[in-house]
């Protein structure tokens, strides 16, 4: 049995991240389950993949590339095609994996999962109807249309602005689809606001805002949506309905994190995140589990999954010590705080914190106390949940750090 | 039957004028109402034990045009003059059972079905549960089959190679009256002879069921009832017909029949005009236009739509073994045609709610609606209430095939000569199959005989069917062998419900010829889990094209007209 000290398991941005960084000194595996690296990065021809990063516009492969040449360049061993079937946990990670060779034991000191998201289904949401062809998540769209080269259908209703969606609806058009509209349940747009402007705006595609698809139609393909308007907690109202004609239906309505090998290694999950709570090292409270990238929580840029990567490769080929955990609390309207805690242990001198609002807010003040001494504060203009907001925080000043929130106010 | 005083009190309870008349063997009603749930109603007060009549409910709903039945988009000349010792009219548990039990004997059978795969009515869309036969009180064919097919599953299942599992069933009761009425129960198993019944202590009950000690005085439990996968199984059934010389032809559909006074002569279908020897009617909820085509109307079928939930097998707070509710008067005022349904465990360990029960008019309407799977899941909240809502991971319709008279109607038609009926096969149809297949076969031997044909056994017949390859089922060196055979299956294709490659492509060629994506889904599990194909499907759909080397765009969902996708992305 192949012993490591660290196995990675996940192949896309975060988990060639982590490699990378965790390839440096340590004896490394990555666990692709696709035949290449890349995960989702491979469909996602678009640009805009980097900025943050590279300070250039990427498409998706591209991004990835630069990762996978880096990758090739450490000791990093990878398995591609390589489904994780069994972990267990005793005094070292045993993880047995198959793959065109058969079955394989691998163990290991320490494990990060890098096992990106998923998308929610048609049964998540509950639209209602026929069982017809023509309802696709964005994701499966997106694959049809730049991996196979083929068009789901010619005229197409996307249900969900979030990013995906967006991105879809300006795909298809480009692909010579009719899309008939964006519909949101929500008040206001899930995805980026460049992406309203670059992927609807630029190509006239109508946005429906307090607007979803009730029930579908149609006896083999779709042939018909039923779109109703919703009340303010997004509940269909009676009366507001039409059917709208389509023979496709795209569904970009939300990411949720992929857990189901944390959860069988009993990793404790933030209810809020959907995603492991962590420390600033991306340490689940499992010592020597870590998660980053979208496993963790649903990011909107590809730069910060990797970046969250690295934070847990770099810590994860550090030897280990002895921990003490404190939690970090949020108050006021957030979506979500990553990370939930704090190790007081290690070096607490440049943490990374992400977080969203949880509604569309102005004239805002963030502050981050220490036992109610102020630690850092930031003042924001606008904050939207579709845009995720990062600040770096040095607490090695702060003293006593028994007690630590993190507050937004009106201000 | 005083039929003026039941016309009388239809008027007086619906308002309703209504005419009946009677025959040798039917009650035929005829008139108008604007509820079709009061047509069910009227036809179910003329039901009577006693007579034995069937009731035929020509009641039309006010302003309602009965849609045209589902026809493939498929017209050829395939079967064209072809003629048959017997052909089977129907492809769910009853037809595809019959049929494989039919190939016992050496004759020409034929089975065709309309859509494109077997099991895509009600035996594609029930739980799975194999019945004992408990919440049957009388004496009737149902219960005469409920209980000899129940003993017979296992073996079934092993011939056909289907997972099948006797884990037993739990009717909980919720207070101290309803246990002591619940000892009922006891008596009826001892008179139907239905084995390992017995009363159950709450300490015991909350010992093998944690999720209902806050409410559980004691249980009855039912040790003999069973789960199986109610489409694999009816699939297998299909495949090992196959397997012993039937044919089945799929996208195939009765248009009409020519007959006499005594004899269909001749069946015309989407791809030509058949005849047959023997014909048997396996036709579901069609079962009773099937035998108006054939002259030979003498019972209706009213749709009753049922709805399932299906729940994320790694959700918290769900029940470990079948449980439901024990019934209480309210609850069976409430509805008298289902027991009301339950939670079930099937084999794949989902854990499946449900079903509710609706009469529907139209025989075909799987669609759902959120009241039902609000009603659904409300009403097993009752029964576990620590489920979650949020564990919903899918649902689904299916439309039940009862007569009025609420009784399977399995019998060779007394007018028609060279007829069959398997009709009115709604729940327990699915326990019951493996018997009345037997009897029906015989029935259809009986029936040849008498035509002067020469009926003998099938010399060359093998009831094993070799189940297809399910690594997970196999030992760490069973699939090292295998991969090392054909890396393949190495190749994970599918992660929610880890499917390998190797097993998809053994879906798509299977025996029965059916090559879709739901085809594949129904087989082998990939796209039925959480991400419900999300990842895998693309991946389906290209390896379907490869393997039946065709352009992607003629892949199909299910039916003909079901194309995934429209065509190919712009060229450059």
């Amino acid at each position: 049995m192949e012993r490591y000290d660290i196995i990675i398991i996940g192949g896309g941005p975060a988990g060639l991240a982590a490699a990378i960084k965790a390839g440096k000194d340590s004896k490394v595996l990555l666990i692709e389950r696709e035949q290449r690296l890349g995960g989702i990065l491979k469909q996602c021809i678009h640009d805009g993949f980097g900025v943050v990063r590279f300070g250039e516009k990427l498409s998706g492969p591209e991004y990835a590339d630069r990762f996978i040449k880096e990758l090739s360049e450490t000791n990093v061993q990878t398995a591609l095609f390589s489904f994780v079937t069994d972990i267990k946990h005793t005094d070292m990670f045993y993880i047995t994996y198959v793959c065109e060779q058969g079955v394989k034991q691998v163990t290991c000191d320490k494990l990060i999962l890098a096992t990106g998201c998923r998308e929610r289904t048609r049964n998540g949401i509950f639209i209602h109807g026929d069982r017809c062809a023509g309802v696709y998540t964005a994701g499966a769209a997106q694959n049809l249309v730049n991996m196979l080269g083929v068009m789901p259908g010619r005229k197409v209703v996307i249900l969900g602005s979030g990013d995906i969606g967006l991105i879809m609806a300006r795909r298809l058009t480009l692909e010579g689809a009719e899309v008939v509209g964006v519909y949101e349940a929500k008040p206001t747009p899930s995805g980026l606001t460049r992406n309203i402007h670059q992927c609807l705006h630029d190509f006239n595609i109508p946005l429906y805002l307090s607007t979803t698809v009730t029930r579908v139609f149609g006896s083999n393909r779709l042939e018909k949506a039923e779109i109703s308007q919703v009340d303010e907690k997004m509940r269909p109202i009676s009366g507001t309905e039409r059917l709208i004609d389509c023979d496709t239906l795209v569904l970009a309505v939300g990411l949720i994190p992929e857990n189901e090998l944390a959860g069988d290694l009993s990793v404790v999950l933030d209810a809020k995140t959907k995603g492991a709570a962590v420390d600033q090292n991306c340490q689940t409270l499992c010592d020597g589990i870590y998660a980053c990238g979208n496993a963790l929580h649903v990011n909107d840029l590809a730069d910060y999954v990797s970046e969250s990567g690295e934070t847990a490769g770099e810590h994860a080929s550090k030897p280990p010590h002895k921990r003490k955990l404190v939690n970090i609390a949020a108050k006021g309207k957030f979506l979500y705080v990553v990370p939930q805690m704090l190790d007081v242990n290690d070096d607490v001198s440049n943490v990374i914190m992400y977080f969203r609002a949880s509604e569309d807010l102005s004239n805002q003040r963030l502050t981050v106390t220490a036992n109610g001494r102020e630690v850092f504060s930031k003042r924001y203009l606008k904050l939207l949940p579709p845009e995720m907001e990062r600040i770096v925080v040095d607490f090695s000043q702060a003293g006593d750090l028994s007690n630590i929130t993190v507050a937004l106010e009106d201000k | 039957m005083n039929l003026t005083k039941k016309i009388n009190a239809v008027y007086k309870k619906f308002g309703v004028k209504i005419t009946a008349a009677e025959d040798d063997r039917s009650v035929i009603l005829n008139g108008e109402c604007d509820d079709w749930q009061n047509i069910v109603k009227i036809g179910k007060m003329f039901a009577d034990k006693k007579s034995g009549k069937h009731i035929v409910n020509d009641i039309r709903l006010k302003g309602y045009e009965e849609k045209p039945p589902f026809l493939p988009a498929v017209n050829d000349k395939s079967l064209d003059g072809t003629a048959w010792d017997v052909v089977v009219i129907g492809g769910g548990i009853s037809g595809c059972s019959v049929a494989r039990e039919l190939s016992k004997y050496k004759l020409k059978i034929l089975l065709v079905e309309k859509h494109s795969d077997v099991a895509r009515g009600a035996s594609g869309a029930n739980d799975g549960m194999v019945h004992a036969g408990i919440d049957l009180k009388h004496k009737c064919k149902k219960l005469y089959y409920v209980t000899r097919g129940n003993a017979m599953y296992a073996d079934v299942c092993r011939d056909l190679g289907v997972e099948f599992e006797r884990k037993g069933q739990y009717v909980v009761f919720s207070s101290r009256f309803i246990k002591f009425c619940g000892r009922s129960y006891l008596m009826r198993a001892k008179k139907h002879n239905i084995p390992n019944v017995s009363v159950i202590s709450k300490k015991e009950i909350c010992k093998a069921e944690p999720t209902v000690k806050d409410y559980a005085v004691g249980a009855l439990k039912i040790a003999s009832t069973g789960a199986v996968s109610p489409y694999k199984l009816t699939i297998a059934y299909a495949e090992n017909a196959v397997q012993n010389g039937a044919a089945v032809s799929l996208n195939t559909a009765v248009l009409s029949m020519e007959h006499t006074d005594c004899e269909i002569l001749k069946i015309f279908t989407n791809r030509g005009v058949i005849s047959a020897e023997c014909i048997i009617n396996c036709a579901g909820v069609f079962a009773d236009k099937v035998a108006q085509m054939a002259g030979d109307r003498y019972f209706s079928i009213h749709p009753r739509k049922g709805v399932d939930l299906l729940m994320d097998s790694k959700g918290k707070g769900l029940p470990d073994n079948a449980i439901s509710l024990s019934p209480t008067f309210k609850t069976i005022k409430q509805n008298k045609n289902t027991k009301g349904g339950g939670i079930v465990k099937t084999v794949d360990g989902n854990i499946l709610l449900g079903p509710n029960a609706r009469e529907i008019p139209d025989r075909e309407d799987v669609t759902t609606e959120s009241r039902d799977v609000n009603e659904v899941f409300n009403k097993q909240l009752d029964c576990c209430p620590s489920m979650q809502r949020s564990n919903i991971i899918a649902y689904f319709a299916g439309v039940r095939a009862p007569t009025y008279e609420e009784d399977f109607i399995i019998e060779r038609s007394a007018k028609v000569k060279n007829l069959i009926h398997v009709a009115g096969i709604q729940s327990p149809g699915l326990t019951a199959a493996p018997a009345f297949s037997v009897d029906v076969a015989e029935m259809a031997a009986e029936l040849l005989k008498s035509r002067g044909k020469n009926v003998e056994l099938n010399a060359d017949f093998n009831p094993k069917r070799v189940a297809p390859v399910d690594i997970k089922s196999l030992t760490e060196n069973e699939l090292n062998e295998l991969i090392k055979s054909n890396p393949d299956y190495g190749k994970m294709i599918c992660r929610c419900e880890q499917v390998s490659l190797g097993e998809i492509k053994q879906a798509i060629n299977n025996p029965l010829g059916v090559a879709t994506i739901d085809g594949v889904k129904r087989r082998v599990r990939a796209g039925m889990g959480r991400c419900q194909g999300g990842f895998c499907m693309p991946n389906i759909l290209k390896t379907i094209a490869d393997e039946l080397n065709a352009d992607i765009s003629q892949v199909q969902k299910a039916d003909y007209g079901s194309n995934v996708v429209v065509g190919e992305i712009k060229r450059i």
